[in-house]
């Protein structure tokens, strides 16, 4: 329900101005509100997100289009959106926001939720993968073990790499919530 | 001597050795010692990694802040995205109960407990901080000055920014790492939309090369319109970008850049005298020659 006006008359008024449609799920402004720990209802549509946003000149990704669809709980046209993987986490539309919304974290709640539906581009699965299996998302390779060796340092660094008894630990986290288990699932499905 | 838990994260070691070996040599002569953190794991990666599930992002970030815990140290690092995911994490844990709580009920899987007992910090803000190091000692611990050399310096986004959630006071126009590069003798240039993204976070990267690169590109042409010699940043990613980022530019736009990009640490370390082969600046996409050519 849509919080309304506690005079009677006024709410008859203004009743057909609040904005209703079949896809709209309030439920989506909630989840997105509690994943991102900010408050994008506060937003007014000033845009001073987009005029900040480096990847607004070079696309049609707008920000402020984003932090819209979460107020008016257009999930579907949110998470489907390829825009949505466009923000490079540059985080200057947050630190310029005027009503103190946070619309970077708004996008990375809305890409989480973006994962619980399947949608995720592949590069992002693929870190996930390299992570589970080395503890690294750029892994040491032949070439550079060898750079290593000539300045001194050991072939591999001391993490993960040196001591993969660390592994199991940074597995079993991950296992935790499904999240290696959901990546196998997705890229295996796009492969036919 | 101030010792630090030193956390390396993953474009360093695996691709700019060069870079950690510059940090722990560095460092050594500013009175800073780098400590080995065992089995620490990729931060993990705040764009690529948070984005999928932030809780995992938070858990496994604070695995890698445990392990510092128990040597009783702060941890150091060199790179932007770990800043954002050990430092950000760190202070959230330690400033959100239930957030806490979750994230130690996991660790306790792994016979794992976060306490909030140490802090994070990135090896550029101890430089700069006069009470660890300052920009006197940097000048101190020079014995080749990068003089008649311009610099353009690139803070990258995650050190700085969200500016709330960070101890600095300026993400607009800050001056400090400026005054860390004037310090080993180089003038440090000022240029069009300084504290623009490389382009590469948040996944772009991966997801669309072309888009990121499109933003590096028009990062590369500010600089050049300033006149720098080179590039220096605080961040092995930003670095990755500038660097391959160049070669990818020619193949893709047919732009073709010569910009040298040197970690900060890797600059500091020509100036206190370590030679291009004790940085490995032969892994470099981009030729440092010319501007080896102008201090050597």
């Amino acid at each position: 329900m849509v919080k309304g006006y506690s005079d009677p008359a006024m709410e008859e008024k203004f009743q057909d101005r609040y904005f209703h449609t079949t896809d709209s799920n309030p439920e989506f402004l909630k989840d997105v509100e509690k994943l991102s720990r900010s408050i994008p209802h506060m937003c007014f549509q000033c845009g001073t997100c987009t005029g900040s946003c480096p990847s607004a000149p070079r696309s049609s990704y707008r920000i402020r289009k984003f932090v819209r669809r979460a107020v008016l709980g257009l999930e579907k046209e949110a998470l489907t959106d390829p825009d949505l993987w466009l923000c490079t986490t540059c985080y200057s539309c947050t630190d310029r926001c005027p009503r103190d919304i946070a619309p970077t974290d708004v996008i990375m709640a809305m890409r989480n939720l973006a994962f619980k539906w399947d949608i995720v581009p592949r590069n992002f699965l693929k870190t996930i993968q390299l992570i589970y299996k080395t503890g690294h998302g750029v892994p040491n390779n032949d070439v550079n073990r060898a750079a290593r060796l000539k300045l001194g340092l050991e072939a591999e660094p001391e993490t993960t790499h040196k001591y993969p008894e660390y592994l199991p630990g940074i597995r079993k986290i991950m296992d935790h919530y499904h999240m290696k288990e959901i990546a196998d699932r997705i890229l295996s499905e796009g492969e036919h | 001597m101030h010792q630090y838990a030193f956390f390396l994260g993953c474009i360093a070691p695996n691709r700019y050795p060069g870079c950690e070996a510059a940090a722990i040599k560095t460092s050594e002569k500013l009175g800073i010692e780098l400590l080995p953190l065992k089995g620490a794991s990729c931060c993990p990666a705040p764009g690529a990694f948070g984005a999928v599930d932030l809780n995992v992002w938070y858990a496994m970030a604070a695995r890698n802040i445990v392990l510092a815990e128990q040597m009783n140290k702060d941890i150091a690092l060199i790179c932007n995205g770990c800043y954002k995911s050990i430092y950000e994490v760190n202070e959230r844990l330690k400033h959100d109960d239930e957030l806490r709580d979750g994230v130690n009920e996991v660790l306790a899987e792994i016979d794992m407990e976060y306490k909030g007992s140490i802090d994070v910090y990135h090896l550029a803000e101890i430089y700069a901080d006069k009470k660890v190091c300052g920009p006197d000692k940097i000048r101190e611990s020079v014995v080749r000055p990068l003089d008649g050399t311009k610099v353009a310096v690139h803070y990258g986004c995650h050190l700085l920014k969200p500016i709330k959630e960070r101890r600095f006071t300026d993400a607009e126009n800050p001056m400090w790492m400026e005054e860390l590069v004037a310090a080993l003798g180089a003038e440090p240039v000022q240029y069009r939309n300084k504290m623009e993204c490389c382009g590469a976070g948040g996944g772009v990267r991966g997801f669309d090369l072309a888009h990121s690169l499109d933003i590096t590109n028009e990062k590369l042409t500010n600089i050049n319109e300033a006149g720098a010699d080179a590039i220096t940043e605080v961040c092995p990613f930003c670095q990755l970008q500038f660097d391959r980022g160049q070669i990818e530019i020619g193949e893709k736009f047919g732009i073709e850049w010569h910009i040298p990009v040197l970690h900060y640490n890797e600059l500091l370390g020509l100036a206190q005298g370590m030679s291009p082969q004790e940085l490995a600046l032969d892994l470099h996409a981009i030729d440092c020659k010319p501007f080896l050519d102008k201090i050597l």
